[in-house]
């Protein structure tokens, strides 16, 4: 065979292969692209959010839209949380009020206060910080204070006052977070509204393995992070 | 090895007799046989750089696709992380990355160079009886692709630490091809007067070779996706972040540079994306561009509340530690790559165990770590997430506050990001 005609018989498929192949993967690829839709991609991927947990019913989700509304927790007009009649507030009875935060019992704990007191003790601070802490996807940290029934019930009502600022008095000083404020309701019931029976004695208090009735357990903030998108 | 003026003086036109004999009066020698061993190896090197470059390719659709790696030609391709996918995401995979998305594969290259060896290979052992020079230059030739295997065997035992089979076919197939040609140019015996016209076809030879480069490059130039700028796509990005400012205080400086582009990287410290993707801004030097501060994601359920399993489970204790000592956040950043797989396993089976080994490594950060205010601060450093409604995965690169697109975060980080530095705040 001619040398040329050797080398050309060769050297052309040896070239011209690749080159094809080449070609012909990036013209697929070109095609693939355009028809692509990067937006349907992205849209796949969860977007993150805040929690929204099973318990959150449109009953408990009422009464944190309207404590929130009502300490300036929602909107930007400021926080400003005032003295409030809770039953207003929570339009509910005292056993349907209560029974709305059962769900939280694994969220929940209760901050425990020597009686006629709003200071918080060693272990008070602690169970506040823990739960602070255990914010996960929460949006709104609800304080709800009591106070027993012993005395007078205004001064109960201010009693449990003082106990719901002491918890966020605390969280401010310790955590120095901008965004406190914004995320904290206070609801303070005095001692004429959802009195906790003694079977919240077994809930994760501040003072275990001390004696509880239903007077100790109402001298207590109830704290927890409430797991609804508002 | 013989010099250049050594090259035997045949003509172009082989004497009458075919047969694998080399010069008059030599004794016959098998020259044939190690030419075509140089041939088929040289094709078999084709065959693993054409399926090297058809997966690169295909990737150039920014989509995921499976992966050859096996020495089998023709064996399944595979998704999910293998040495070859490492090894292709990896810089060293291409050139001239900035200025194409993905850049030129070196398996192109070595497509163009293993076709011309075979060629040459092929038809020096058709036509029967080859000069000393034309064997050197197949020597020489094959030389090459010996070379690059090494250098890109040393890349990838050093740099990658990751191995990709198909290469080892290509380091294989090159070794053979070397060894044929060596043989080949053993059995060849030296003109006795010097060939002028030697060097003349050497540089003919070169540059048939440089041709075959030259037209895959072109073609290869020529057909190379691109997408058009354009919001959602490319170094437009795939939007901006709305809360931009960091009022819970959580990130963490990994590299400031003054005068710098600012950058944020949404990490998870125990995830390996987060790390090979480190790695690669690293290496592709455009790391020294950005002032990079950090937000931490950790896709653990320990206290991530947006994933339902762990994904990485001790990710959030290596977070807690970051965020407990700012200061050394590269640190253990770094730390925590280079032990990513042992961390995991061993917060897999004993949690508690790997905040030991965390507070042994890092003593600063015992009184923190797994106290309210730590965890706290991760639940911050996720609500910021939120707060700029950020898909749920690492890693996430934000220049000037614009986001890279996924898409983009691989094969396209030097193109997109070099451009995304050039535009305008």
């Amino acid at each position: 065979m001619n040398p040329v005609a050797l080398k050309a018989l060769l050297a052309l498929p040896a070239l011209l292969a690749p080159t094809f192949m080449v070609s012909s993967w990036l013209r697929g690829a070109e095609a693939r692209l355009q028809a692509s839709d990067p937006a349907a991609a992205e849209g796949e991927v969860a977007i993150a959010s805040v929690a929204e947990d099973a318990y959150c019913t449109p009953r408990l989700k009422s009464i944190v839209r309207r404590v929130a509304g009502a300490c300036g927790l929602l909107g930007d007009s400021g926080r400003g949380c005032q003295p409030m009649q809770a039953k207003q507030v929570a339009q509910l009875t005292d056993d349907e009020f209560n029974a709305l935060f059962r769900p939280l019992a694994q969220r929940a704990h209760i901050v425990q206060f020597d009686a006629d007191q709003t200071d918080l003790d060693t272990a008070a601070r602690g169970v506040v910080e823990a739960a602070w802490a255990d914010q996960r996807g929460a949006s709104f940290f609800f304080v709800v204070a009591r106070a027993s029934p012993d005395g007078k019930t205004a001064h109960n009502e201010e009693l449990s006052a003082g106990r719901a600022r002491s918890v966020l008095d605390h969280l401010i000083a310790r955590f120095k977070d901008p965004g406190i404020e914004k995320q904290v309701g206070l609801l303070w019931l005095g001692e004429d509204f959802a009195q906790l029976g003694e079977d919240f004695c077994g809930w994760d208090r501040s003072r275990k393995g001390e004696p509880c009735t239903v007077k100790e357990i109402n001298r207590s903030a109830f704290v927890a992070w409430i797991d609804c998108a508002i | 090895m013989g010099r250049f003026d050594d090259f035997d003086a045949f003509d172009d036109d082989p004497p009458e007799a075919d047969h694998d004999t080399v010069g008059l009066g030599a004794l016959a020698r098998p020259v044939r046989l190690p030419l075509l061993i140089t041939g088929v190896a040289a094709l078999a090197g084709v065959i693993f750089a054409a399926t090297s470059t058809a997966d690169f390719t295909a990737h150039l659709d920014r989509q995921v696709h499976a992966i050859h790696c096996s020495v089998v030609p023709g064996a399944t391709a595979e998704m999910g992380e293998s040495g070859c996918r490492t090894v292709m995401l990896s810089p060293y995979s291409s050139w001239f990355r900035t200025q194409y998305w993905g850049g030129v594969p070196v398996a192109l290259f070595a497509l163009a160079v293993f076709a011309f060896l075979a060629y040459r290979a092929l038809h020096l052992a058709v036509k029967g009886q080859p000069r000393r020079s034309e064997v050197f230059f197949l020597l020489a030739g094959t030389a090459l692709p010996c070379l690059m295997s090494g250098i890109y065997g040393y890349l990838a035992a050093t740099k990658v630490g990751a191995t990709c089979t198909v290469c080892v076919g290509m380091y294989f197939a090159s070794g053979f091809a070397f060894a044929g040609a060596l043989v080949a140019f053993l059995l060849t015996r030296p003109a006795p007067s010097p060939d002028p016209r030697a060097v003349k076809q050497f540089a003919l030879g070169f540059l048939e070779g440089c041709g075959f480069v030259g037209v895959l490059l072109v073609a290869y130039v020529a057909f190379v996706p691109e997408v058009k700028a354009s919001a959602g796509r490319g170094p437009a990005g795939c939007g901006t972040l709305v809360q931009a400012d960091d009022p819970g205080g959580v990130f963490l400086d990994l590299a400031v540079r003054p005068g710098a582009t600012p950058s944020i990287e949404l990490l998870d410290p125990l995830c390996p994306a987060c790390r090979a993707f480190d790695g690669r801004l690293a290496a592709s030097g455009l790391d020294a561009r950005l002032s990079q501060r950090a937000v931490l994601f950790p896709l653990d359920a320990t206290c991530n509340w947006m994933v339902k399993t762990s994904l990485h489970p001790g990710a959030c204790a290596v977070s807690e530690a970051m965020l407990c000592e700012p200061a050394s956040a590269r640190k253990i950043l770094d730390w925590a790559f280079a032990h990513q797989e042992d961390l995991l396993a061993l917060a897999k089976t004993d949690e508690p165990g790997l905040r030991k080994q965390i507070m042994k490594e890092f003593p600063g950060v015992a009184s923190c770590l797994g106290s309210p205010q730590a965890k706290n601060k991760i639940v911050q450093s996720l609500r910021w997430a939120v707060a700029n409604a950020l898909p749920v995965l690492t890693p996430q690169l934000f220049v000037n506050g614009r986001r890279m697109c996924d898409e983009d975060t691989d094969l396209g980080l030097e193109y997109t990001l070099t451009r995304m530095l050039e535009a305008k705040p």
